[in-house]
């Protein structure tokens, strides 16, 4: 019974970073509508350019690196939407995924340069885990998961108790009625860029002080981010933080199961699923599109 | 000599690939993004039957056809979904066959691969069959060309486009859509098992490493470079990226830098696809000429 109950909290520490991967691809999508594919090399460039920042010349402590790593992050982000998507917003649906896909491409080979293809680590020391109620957690375990949670209810502020979070929904609602009712396109545009910029990228340093760094983890965790995005139906904010939760915890049961090889055909089998039986979302709040 | 004729090979055998993908994504406008899982599919087919005694050609066959399966199974439930959902599925789809190919060693070899698949008895093996294999693929290559430029330019090809154009159209005209869709998704399975099964038997040595996401860019770049939708196109495509691609070992890289060429090639396939959706994205061949 600990057993389960220790992989299901290992899941919902797991599921709280890529809750954090999915509500910024989502908004993108329920913006600007499309699927940006290089949504996980932001992911992969917070966790990167935190360790660039950490290292000599510079050698910032970590909560230092992060600042600067998630500006620069946040300038790709907004550099993507200034020189391609932007530009490419009135071309057929699959010009823009074409691009995007070019666009992770290119981003992740350009960290295998700067980088190289190993595997890395902050170099933290292992914290010894603290032990509750027969469960373990780490000190990084726990930063993740408050942080995850201080993030995302910030998010939730800016949302609901801001113009700009006011009229950011209104655009994702119907973005003509809201161009004619005088919202300020550009910097909706601005701002949802920004977020979802500095959600992935600071997903991914979470999600590489607790594992390693590799220039495939924008992959892999954008595909988890897809299964909660479409859990949660696409669009929907909300529903992609629970989708990401979801999808943590049930892959991390999972393991209990299934050999450890086959961990990632969970999001694939919940991608398939829903998108068969359910193609709003589970958590179908608002209306999906499509 | 010997070289130049291997680069033709390859680059015939990815012309087929091309030219099998443009019938989903050019023709019918259906977004493939794991069209490299029917490739493999047909690759690991044709080996495995081959080295359990099969004849070649008639292991290639059965490639082919377990490829056309695969794309049958795949396409009943994910032609329910639209543009990018369909994209996503099959994304999905491709890391689900790359990661079967890995887990299932009794079958696979996983990550060993399969070393020494045959080829065909009449061409024979080593640096002296390549003349006859370069004739088998260019005749292989000719054919498949012809069979699809003779359906493309029927009525069954003209109805493909009104269904990427607008499917409300072809279905007022009392077209079947859905079927139309999942004979494409056949055929192009069909063929680009066909190509993998080439792949297998020339290359004779298959991993997992082989069917990735790379491949998948490398086969859309030669598509969406040449001119998606047109005969021509995927061709012309698949030679100016696999010369280019192979042309790059004769250049004079010092061996320090070695371990930047894979990468930097990655980021330039990328940003040319960006900067063909950007500023031409009917490719070299544009469907519609001026």
């Amino acid at each position: 019974m600990i057993y389960y109950l220790q992989l299901g909290l290992n899941g919902i520490i797991a599921g709280s970073t890529y809750a954090m991967f999915a509500v910024g691809l989502t908004m993108v999508y329920g913006v600007f509508r499309f699927i940006n594919f290089a949504h996980g090399e932001l992911i992969a460039y917070g966790a990167y350019l935190t360790l660039l920042w950490s290292q000599p010349p510079f050698s910032l402590p970590l909560y230092l690196a992060i600042l600067p790593a998630l500006a620069i992050t946040a300038a790709i982000g907004l550099a993507q939407d200034r020189w391609i998507f932007h530009p490419l917003r009135n071309s057929k649906p699959i010009t823009l995924l074409i691009g995007s896909i070019g666009l992770s491409y290119f981003l992740r080979n350009g960290i295998r340069i700067i980088w190289g293809s190993d595997l890395m680590s902050y170099g933290l020391e292992s914290t010894r885990g603290m032990r509750f109620a027969g469960l373990t957690v780490t000190t990084v375990q726990v930063l993740m998961v408050a942080s995850a949670v201080f993030f995302l209810g910030l998010l939730y502020v800016i949302l609901t108790r801001t113009l700009l979070g006011k009229s950011l929904r209104a655009v994702s609602d119907n973005p003509e009625l809201a161009g004619v009712m005088g919202i300020n396109m550009k910097k909706v545009r601005l701002t949802v860029w920004t977020l979802a910029s500095v959600f992935a990228g600071f997903g991914g340093i979470l999600l590489a002080l607790d594992t390693n760094l590799e220039p495939t983890m924008g992959l892999t965790n954008l595909i988890k981010a897809f299964a909660a995005v479409l859990l949660g139906g696409a669009g929907n904010v909300w529903g992609a933080l629970f989708g990401g939760l979801f999808i943590g915890i049930a892959e991390n049961i999972s393991v209990a199961f299934f050999s450890p090889g086959y961990k990632d055909f969970i999001s694939f089998s919940v991608i398939i699923l829903v998108l068969l039986f359910r193609p709003k979302g589970i958590f179908g709040i608002l209306e999906g599109v499509r | 000599m010997g070289y130049l004729m291997h680069i033709i090979i390859i680059a015939l055998i990815y012309a087929i690939f091309a030219v099998s993908l443009n019938i989903e994504l050019g023709f019918t406008g259906l977004y493939n993004f794991g069209h490299v899982a029917f490739f493999g599919i047909g690759a690991y087919t044709s080996a495995l039957l081959s080295l359990a005694g099969m004849p070649v050609f008639l292991s290639m066959a059965c490639g082919m056809a377990a490829a056309a399966a695969a794309g049958f199974l795949l396409a009943i439930p994910a032609l329910r979904l639209s543009g990018d959902y369909f994209g996503i599925a099959t994304l999905v789809f491709a890391e689900m066959v790359r990661l079967f190919f890995l887990n299932e060693r009794w079958l696979t070899r996983g990550p060993m691969g399969i070393p020494g698949i045959p080829r065909p008895d009449c061409i024979g093996a080593g640096i002296a069959s390549l003349p006859k294999f370069l004739l088998f693929s260019g005749l292989v290559a000719a054919a498949v060309f012809l069979i699809v430029r003779r359906l493309t330019t029927s009525p069954f090809g003209r109805v493909l486009k009104v269904v990427r154009e607008d499917e409300f159209v072809a279905q007022a005209l009392g077209k079947n859509v859905f079927s139309l869709k999942v004979k494409t998704v056949i055929l192009g399975s069909l063929l680009a098992g066909l190509a993998g099964a080439m792949w297998a038997h020339y290359v004779t040595y298959i991993s997992p490493a082989d069917f990735t996401l790379t491949e998948t860019i490398l086969v859309l770049l030669c598509v969406v470079l040449g001119g998606r939708g047109t005969n021509w196109g995927p061709v012309l495509g698949a030679f100016l990226v696999i010369f280019s691609s192979e042309s790059v070992r004769f250049l004079p890289i010092p061996s320090d830098l070695g371990r930047f060429v894979a990468p930097l090639q990655g980021m330039i396939y990328g940003a040319v696809l960006i900067l063909i959706m950007l500023k031409r994205p009917g490719g070299i061949i544009p469907e519609h000429a001026g």
